[in-house]
């Protein structure tokens, strides 16, 4: 026998195998698989979980969070946000004492201001 | 739906038992005849094929797609193997008793199975290393590279261990080969 056929005479005999035992073995393999155990996660994954993430802008979105930025920004200069008895006496104290009537706090017990 | 390794481990990854029996149903004959022609054992076999299995379940979320998903599950089977073939000892084929065909043989099939039991046992008797090189190159059909990858070598030496693994064939066989 050839080196060649000698090669051809192992290959053919390695390939032969019985393929119903095979799809019997497959089965009872896979029952034994029924219940899984926990996976091993790992830190490598974190990477691959942001670049999953889909930062592609949704318009309809973005317009409605500039429309609540562009709604607080007014609201927060128009003083809309406050009660309207503060204002009135906040702008009348700080109007009839200086700076320091707005700064500091009056002495708990005499009521007089540093 | 993408039904590709890659695409199935991906899903695996993210704990889809859908995905795992898909997958393990795609390989589980592939791997436990490679197990069965490297332990020489079918049950030693399905241990090894269900254990490989369950480190594709596992390591799914580590699984770095670099190679093909079958070229690392056959370097885990032949892994498992061979440390399988470190700590027991080797039952021959023989040893596990042959099953009677009552079929009429012709001679020359007759004569062709005799060779190839033959041949089974002369394989038995090689050493771990030598046995999976040549179950790999045979019956796998992997080119010396690949070899060399699943068994954690280099080329050189996975030529060496065919080399040689023939030559013990050749000798354990040269009664029937040299009739020829």
């Amino acid at each position: 026998m050839t080196d060649d056929q000698f090669d051809t005479f192992i290959a053919q005999a390695l390939k032969r195998d019985a393929p119903h035992a095979d799809d019997a073995a497959v089965e009872r393999v896979l029952r034994r698989l029924q219940t899984l155990p926990r996976q091993h996660g790992s830190v490598w994954r974190l990477p691959a979980v942001l670049l999953d993430w889909q930062f592609t802008p949704a318009w309809p979105r973005m317009a409605a969070l500039a429309g609540c930025l562009a709604l607080g920004f007014a609201i927060g200069i128009s003083g809309l946000d406050r009660p309207i008895d503060r204002i009135s006496g906040a702008s009348a104290s700080a109007e009839g004492s200086g700076l320091g009537a707005v700064v500091f706090e009056p002495e708990p017990l005499t009521g007089a201001r540093p | 739906m993408d039904d590709s390794d890659e695409a199935l481990m991906a899903r695996i990854a993210r704990g889809d038992e859908r995905a795992f029996r898909m997958l393990a149903r795609r390989h589980l004959p592939a791997m436990l005849g490679l197990a069965r022609r490297i332990l020489g054992n079918a049950a030693e076999a399905e241990d090894v094929a269900q254990e490989a299995m369950l480190r594709v379940w596992t390591q799914a979320p580590r699984w770095q797609p670099l190679a093909a998903l079958r070229t690392w599950l056959t370097r885990v089977v032949v892994n498992l193997c061979l440390d399988r073939k470190r700590k027991a000892a080797w039952v021959e084929l023989e040893a596990a008793g042959e099953i009677v065909d009552t079929a009429p043989l012709a001679g020359e099939a007759a004569e062709a199975t005799e060779r190839e039991r033959r041949l089974d046992a002369a394989i038995a008797n090689l050493p771990a290393r030598q046995r999976a090189a040549i179950v790999l190159s045979y019956r796998e059909g992997m080119t010396n590279a690949q070899v060399a990858h699943v068994l954690n070598t280099t080329v050189s030496a996975v030529e060496t261990l065919l080399v040689r693994g023939k030559q013990n064939l050749r000798r354990a066989l040269a009664d029937v080969i040299d009739g020829e």
